[in-house]
């Protein structure tokens, strides 16, 4: 399948002034909207100053992944003619606010920024993301586990590194289930038992288990192995799945954790993906999350005990995780694509000693992932540091039955965001919201003409 | 007369009410960190959260960046509105009821509605990532320029005529007469816009990118993702953000009322 | 150069700074929203002249349709809600009596405190089985309830902590209006007998018209396209849940930047402004205005 661009014949900025504002260009204001908006740069320049958003550093508070950020970004520059400059967005700025997308709708991206999975076909599709292949040597492709750069690829070009992998697990409060008289024989495997052991666990202060509420990327990103476990996916060979008995069980699960009263209906802090607010308090016994959490737990409730189990799974269902992750990815149509392009081989796919060393301290030290690439895993490996406890799990029983998230354009991933919700939170019967979902899904595909949906 | 005492103690459980909320934030921005969801006096009161807070975080940068933008912004708003409100009370031009009206419908046009075609806007003017971006956008406001017309309708026109024959120019009438004449409602007015400024959201959201240009709203929904646990920190955030406005607004207050009174809203 | 024109040019040049910004910062990006209304635009600075598709796009879209449906709700509740409140704590605090300015300053703080603050707050007082607001309510049984977190009860949630945010304004506003209304004419009636009802009916409410239908426009504006339906809610439950909250202005910011659909977030903006003219158009029809006319 070729990728071709949402608009075959882009329209400059110019033309739209033209055609649809004439009126306009009678007042003082057109003459330097048309003459600076048509002149969006079209790639290549010669820019000495890359800008580098992200949401670690330099933060405020200037901690361990804000500090890799700018000795990266040190080290970069100096060395180099194109200097990186960094600027730091707040995470709920950068993951839902309008910063980005207001810089990218007027011409004004980042040179280098950070991307979901969710999001890659949106930029992608919008034309703004820079093939990163030529910038990579093979042994770097070569080093990256199976998969990785396929999700990031559109034609066999790459056009985003990932910098990490985050495997999605269920934590649980040792002392919550102590409290409760359980032990770890009463670890739920089914969803069936987890249900019974929720409501055990739940109290007047505590929930017995917790999944995402907010609706969001990260919700549906939480909710795909629950369907994955029953064989349902949401678009299979190009066209959609989604009205199944597995999507429609996976719905109605999340929906018995909150009628049952055995799950919160909002979650403490910043959500899900936050285990220290809300295992950590001890709001929650038992708590859906990723490996960052590992970290979160390390830096913020050292003492704290808990545990992580696989998703636990319907009857005659397969485990399943959802193999989360950002990537780095350089705006196309910046200042200097090129040099942008290769800081990101050089940040992320160095295979030599320090690079691999930097990779590792990313993965291992200052942030709990599984490393993405074999070499920085070995040398990991070489530290202990997945000999044992919860990374051991993470890495030797939990990530391989992983799948990359997808890469839904907003059209399918809104229908899906709205099912779950619908039926989590608002009672909606699981197999109309599928089917409703599927539809929506379904008029969507039959116009649409973006890079392949996977 | 029962009525005579209900009414008062009425008043005064129902501000009790009100303020509550706000009270126990109070309470709470005060107590350590695992105290902060017991319900009840707390068991120890402490300070670490506001010094946190302050000497951590750049919390006084965000203040003073707020207070640059919300002081400027002020003062040459209500400058350009006593301007222009003078015009359409007092003067007759043609065209006054069109540009009046004209005033009067970008009432209707909120700030979310536009947001991006501002942005365009603003960029093109090069006020992307600059005081100005925060400041400039912000001035105009049909608000201030409404009620002080409706206060200069309200001014005898005999002053006007006094000045009039000592052969006084438009501008001298206004600056000398007019503008003096307007203090208590400029005041009070004035403590309106510092509020509506101090708390702005989302325009600075939108504008800056700059860490350096950060006002105190975006610096507290930004410490919500990264302290999103520390309930304790971001409640002495809060606390600190919302003391000038209150300080604002306690000394402004008896102003506020003598204002709403002589813009003639009735 | 007669007086006449002088009074003009001088008019002109007292009214040049504020005109030429509001034309700059108002007008020029609202034609501009009416313009890119015709355009599908991707988010990237790509555009594509579509003609009236963007328009014709609304009829089918269900969540539209949720959205204004929730924003009509939100209006006619808390619009009513807040008018009364305010309206009924403006008589309250009156008259002199001791403490009245803390009184006032108490009904008057929430809406010093910035929505930013104001939503945070209220999360933090209503997370739950552990905020304050659950722990009040325990002992009534509804300690188990979600207020943010339940579809039919966010809604009302959302309608009280704006109640309680501008209700101190409004009844500011009002208390000016009440100060203007003679207190003779009060007496008078007082003395023929009136009730405290039938002085409030047929002396204090001629004379408040003008000044209520002031705060009822301003606040129907505000409920509509204002901070508080978009800054409130964004900070407070992000239209959640299950879309409970969504208000239309929430919805114009999600086609505009989660679907990067920038064309029909103008062609959206249009219709709500649109929408907003004839509401208060209605309005002031039905009420003949306050004095938005010098008389």
């Amino acid at each position: 399948m070729s990728a071709t661009p949402l608009f075959s014949q882009p329209v400059s900025r110019r033309s739209v002034l033209r055609g649809g504002l004439g009126a306009l260009a009678a007042s003082a204001v057109a003459g330097p909207l048309l003459t600076a908006c048509g002149g969006d740069a079209g790639g290549g320049g010669d820019g000495k100053e890359m800008s580098f958003w992200n949401f670690y550093g330099p933060s405020d508070d200037q901690g361990p992944q804000s500090k890799w950020f700018v000795d990266l970004a040190e080290k970069w520059n100096a060395n180099n003619e194109v200097k990186v400059k960094l600027r730091y967005i707040p995470g709920k700025d950068y993951l839902n606010g309008t910063t980005l997308q207001t810089a990218f709708q007027s011409g004004e991206g980042p040179d280098i920024f950070l991307i979901s999975p969710g999001d890659f076909l949106r930029y992608y599709n919008g034309g703004v993301l820079q093939d990163l292949s030529s910038a990579l040597p093979d042994e770097s492709k070569a080093d990256y586990l199976p998969g990785l750069l396929e999700a990031r690829s559109v034609d066999g070009k790459v056009y985003g590194l990932p910098m990490e992998i985050e495997p999605l697990a269920l934590y649980y409060s040792e002392t919550a289930f102590e409290k409760a008289g359980l032990s770890e024989a009463d670890l739920p495997k089914t969803w069936d038992q987890t249900l019974a052991v929720a409501e055990k666990l739940t109290g007047k202060d505590r929930y017995g288990v917790m999944f995402e509420t907010l609706p969001g990327y990260y919700q549906n990103f939480t909710w795909y192995p629950f369907l994955w476990q029953g064989d349902g996916a949401v678009i299979k060979d190009g066209k959609v799945a989604f009205d199944s008995p597995a999507a429609v069980q996976a719905l109605k699960f999340w929906q018995d954790t909150i009628k049952n009263k055995v799950a919160p209906r909002k979650a403490l802090g910043d959500g899900g993906g936050d285990v220290v607010s809300n295992l950590g308090s001890g709001a929650a016994a038992m708590q859906q999350s990723g490996i960052w959490a590992v970290a979160d737990m390390q830096a913020k409730a050292k003492n704290f005990k808990y545990g992580i189990i696989p998703h636990p799974t319907p009857s005659g269902g397969k485990p399943a995780t959802d193999l989360g992750g950002w990537a780095f990815v350089a705006n196309a149509k910046g200042k200097n694509p090129e040099a942008a392009a290769k800081f990101i081989a050089w940040a992320l796919g160095s295979t030599d000693a320090e690079g691999v060393e930097r990779q590792r301290q990313w993965n291992t030290v200052v942030k709990t992932n599984v490393p993405p690439r074999k070499s920085v895993q070995k040398a990991a490996d070489a530290k202990g540091t997945f000999e044992s406890g919860v990374l051991k799990k993470f890495v030797t029983e939990i990530a391989p039955t992983g799948q990359p998230e997808p890469r839904f354009p907003p059209e399918v991933y809104q229908p899906v965001a709205d099912a779950i919700q619908a039926c989590q939170l608002n009672a909606a019967d699981p197999a109309k919201a599928a089917a409703d979902a599927a539809a929506k899904i379904d008029t969507f595909l039959k116009t649409y003409q973006g890079a392949p949906i996977s | 007369m029962r009525t005579k005492f209900f009414f008062p103690l009425l008043a005064h459980v129902l501000a009790s009410i009100a303020v509550a909320p706000l009270l126990w934030i109070l309470i709470s921005a005060l107590k350590p960190a695992e105290d902060v969801f017991s319900f009840g006096w707390p068991s120890a009161w402490t300070l670490e959260n506001l010094r946190y807070v302050l000497f951590k975080i750049p919390l006084p940068m965000f203040l003073m960046n707020s207070a640059i933008v919300s002081v400027v912004v002020t003062v040459v708003a209500l400058f350009f509105h006593s301007m222009a409100a003078y015009a359409l009370a007092r003067l007759r031009f043609p065209g006054r009821g069109i540009i009046f009206s004209g005033i009067m419908s970008t009432l209707l046009v909120s700030l979310p509605v536009i947001l991006v075609p501002l942005f365009l806007v603003a960029k093109q003017l090069n006020l992307l990532d600059s005081y100005a971006g925060l400041i400039v956008p912000s001035i105009f406001h049909a608000f201030g320029i409404f009620l002080l017309r409706q206060y200069y309708l309200n001014i005898p026109r005999e002053l006007e005529e006094a000045a009039d024959l000592d052969g006084c120019g438009y501008w001298r009438r206004y600056w000398s007469v007019i503008l003096p004449l307007s203090r208590p409602v400029l005041a009070s007015l004035s403590v309106l816009f510092f509020l509506a400024n101090w708390n702005a959201f989302l325009w600075p959201l939108t504008i800056t990118r700059n860490p350096d240009l950060r006002v105190i709203q975006l610096g507290i929904s930004g410490m919500q993702g990264q302290y999103a646990s520390a309930w304790n920190l971001i409640l002495a955030a809060a606390v600190i953000a919302a003391i000038p406005t209150v300080v604002v607004f306690v000394a402004g207050q008896k102003r506020l009322v003598d204002a709403m009174k002589t813009t003639g809203l009735k | 150069m007669t007086k006449k024109r002088r009074e003009a040019l001088a008019a002109y040049a007292f009214l040049a700074p504020d005109v030429l910004g509001l034309l700059a910062f108002v007008a020029v990006p609202m034609v501009l929203a009416f313009g890119v209304a015709f355009f599908k635009v991707d988010g990237f600075g790509n555009y594509q002249y579509v003609g009236l598709a963007n328009y014709q796009l609304m009829g089918s879209d269900d969540q539209l349709w949720s959205s204004l449906k929730i924003t009509a709700i939100y209006v006619v509740t808390f619009v009513p809600i807040a008018f009364v409140i305010s309206f009924a704590l403006a008589m309250l605090v009156r008259n002199h009596f001791r403490g009245i300015g803390w009184v006032r300053s108490a009904f008057f703080l929430p809406h010093v405190v910035s929505l930013v603050v104001v939503a945070l707050i209220w999360q933090f007082l209503l997370v739950d089985k552990r905020g304050a607001i659950s722990r009040l309510l325990s002992p009534l049984g509804l300690g188990d309830v979600s207020f943010l977190g339940t579809p039919s009860l966010a809604l009302g949630t959302y309608v009280v902590i704006s109640v309680w945010f501008v209700m101190g304004y409004q009844m500011l506003v009002l208390l000016a209006g009440l100060k203007d209304v003679p207190k003779e004419l009060e007496d008078a009636a007082q003395i023929d007998g009136a009730s405290t009802w039938q002085r409030f009916r047929y002396v204090i409410w001629p004379l408040m018209r003008p000044t209520s239908f002031f705060v009822v426009v301003n606040s129907t504006i505000g409920a509509v396209t204002g901070l508080q339906a978009f800054d409130l809610v964004f900070v407070l439950t992000k239209g959640g849940p299950a879309r409970a909250t969504s208000t239309v202005v929430l919805y114009i910011y999600e086609q505009a930047f989660t679907f990067n659909n920038m064309g029909y977030a103008a062609a959206l903006t249009t219709v709500v402004v649109a929408l907003l003219v004839a509401c208060t158009g209605l309005m002031f029809a039905f009420t003949k205005g306050g004095r938005f006319d010098e008389d």
